[in-house]
């Protein structure tokens, strides 16, 4: 059977559990890449992307990507949103979405409860939201005159993606321009996990891990 | 403190009863036997789990059949820390080159064992590899595998019985049953 070459320099994980995850594909020599890709998944009018979404890992022999969610039940519903808005552009990419019951579940059936708690639930990763600012409109109307760029405040958690649907913009029809369909970036995906070069699996035990 | 095992009570349900498996395994058992006429079968069956659904099985199949055993280790066991990798702990005893090979399953779940068991098994050249579980259970599957000849599909829940355990325990019941979320979570 062919093994796969150890990385000599494994991800910085965002989370332990995908640590946990890398540890357990690699015992079972299923290569992986940690977030190769980035998808675009939402616009401003001016076709610049706004909001995008990278899976945890793809598994290039299954040509497979999954995602490990393990924050508490508000931060779910915003990735879920962001999934299935995924499929809608993306339909022939096949992903995986772990949930926090099924990573314990998982880890159950390996025997490692100990590490259950440690590494699921909203204990786990969960950050208390906080507010930032950030362009909606990057380009006014030439006959916008004196006003000014409109700017949002809208709920971000490390680690998670704003959810649009939060955000709440007055805004004035005279500062808009004109709606365009253009949608810079859509279907496109970066190369970076489709090399074999670039993914290997074999050493995510030493990964460093944070959260 | 160690919990103690009570066979009686740490179920909270009985999913598949003795009645139920024993009609499921004769079928299955037809079908084999009609799909492998004259061909050279070889059962494979993957230690522990798998030991009472291959015992029932081999005996409702009506060919002229041989049995191997393989033992691998699983994530989180003993030998997981010291190599990181699936381990053979116990290879198969005769060759399978030429012969039609069905791998025995207690219960399909992420597919990373068998994902594994599969690329494992057809370095060995067998004139064909199919599969057959008594138990799937599609919704935690992480590798998509093709079922040859599959028992029951059972929803998303920890299942213990005829084979299937928890903690080593509970292999030796005549069912398939739910086992109570206090007995895995620490409480009683």
């Amino acid at each position: 059977m062919d093994h796969v070459e150890p990385r000599e320099r494994p991800p910085a994980f965002a989370h332990a559990s995908e640590a946990e995850l890398a540890r357990i594909l690699d015992f079972y020599e299923v290569r992986w890449a940690y977030e190769p890709d980035s998808f675009p998944i939402g616009w401003n009018l001016d076709g610049d992307v706004i909001e995008s979404f990278s899976p945890d890992f793809y598994l290039p022999d299954l040509d497979m990507y999954v995602e490990l969610t393990t924050l508490k039940q508000t931060l779910v519903r915003r990735k879920n949103r962001k999934l299935r808005r995924l499929r809608e552009l993306y339909p022939d990419v096949r992903i995986k979405l772990f949930y926090a019951r099924d990573f314990r579940m998982l880890l159950l059936k390996f025997g490692r409860l100990a590490l259950v708690d440690e590494l699921t639930g909203s204990t786990g990763q969960s950050t208390p939201p906080r507010l930032v600012a950030v362009p909606v409109i990057a380009e006014l109307a030439p006959d916008a005159g004196g006003a000014s760029p409109v700017l949002a405040l809208r709920e971000a958690v490390d680690g998670v993606e704003p959810d649009p649907a939060s955000l709440t913009v007055e805004l004035d029809p005279r500062v808009l321009p004109p709606v365009r369909a253009r949608r810079r970036g859509r279907r496109r995906r970066h190369a970076a996990g489709r090399s074999v070069d670039s993914v290997a699996s074999g050493s995510a035990a030493d990964a460093p891990v944070s959260g | 403190m160690t919990r103690t095992v009570d066979l009686s009570t740490d179920i909270g349900e009985v999913l598949l009863t003795e009645a139920q498996i024993a009609e499921k395994v004769a079928e299955l058992g037809r079908r084999i036997s009609a799909d492998y006429a004259g061909r050279r079968l070889t059962l494979v069956s993957v230690l522990k789990g798998s030991l009472p659904f291959m015992a029932d099985l081999m005996r409702q199949i009506s060919l002229p059949l041989r049995i191997d055993l393989m033992e691998v280790s699983s994530y989180g066991g003993a030998t997981t820390e010291s190599s990181g990798l699936v381990r053979i702990m116990k290879d198969l005893s005769a060759s399978i080159s030429d012969e039609d090979v069905l791998l025995v399953e207690d219960i399909i779940d992420t597919g990373l064992t068998l994902n594994y068991l599969i690329r494992y098994l057809r370095g060995k050249n067998p004139a064909s590899l199919r599969i057959c579980t008594l138990l799937d259970k599609p919704a935690r599957r992480l590798v998509d595998i093709q079922v040859d000849y599959r028992g029951f599909e059972i929803p998303d829940q920890f299942v213990v019985g005829y084979g299937l355990d928890y903690g080593e325990r509970y292999r030796n019941l005549r069912f398939v049953g739910v086992l109570r979320p206090e007995v895995y979570s620490g409480g009683d």
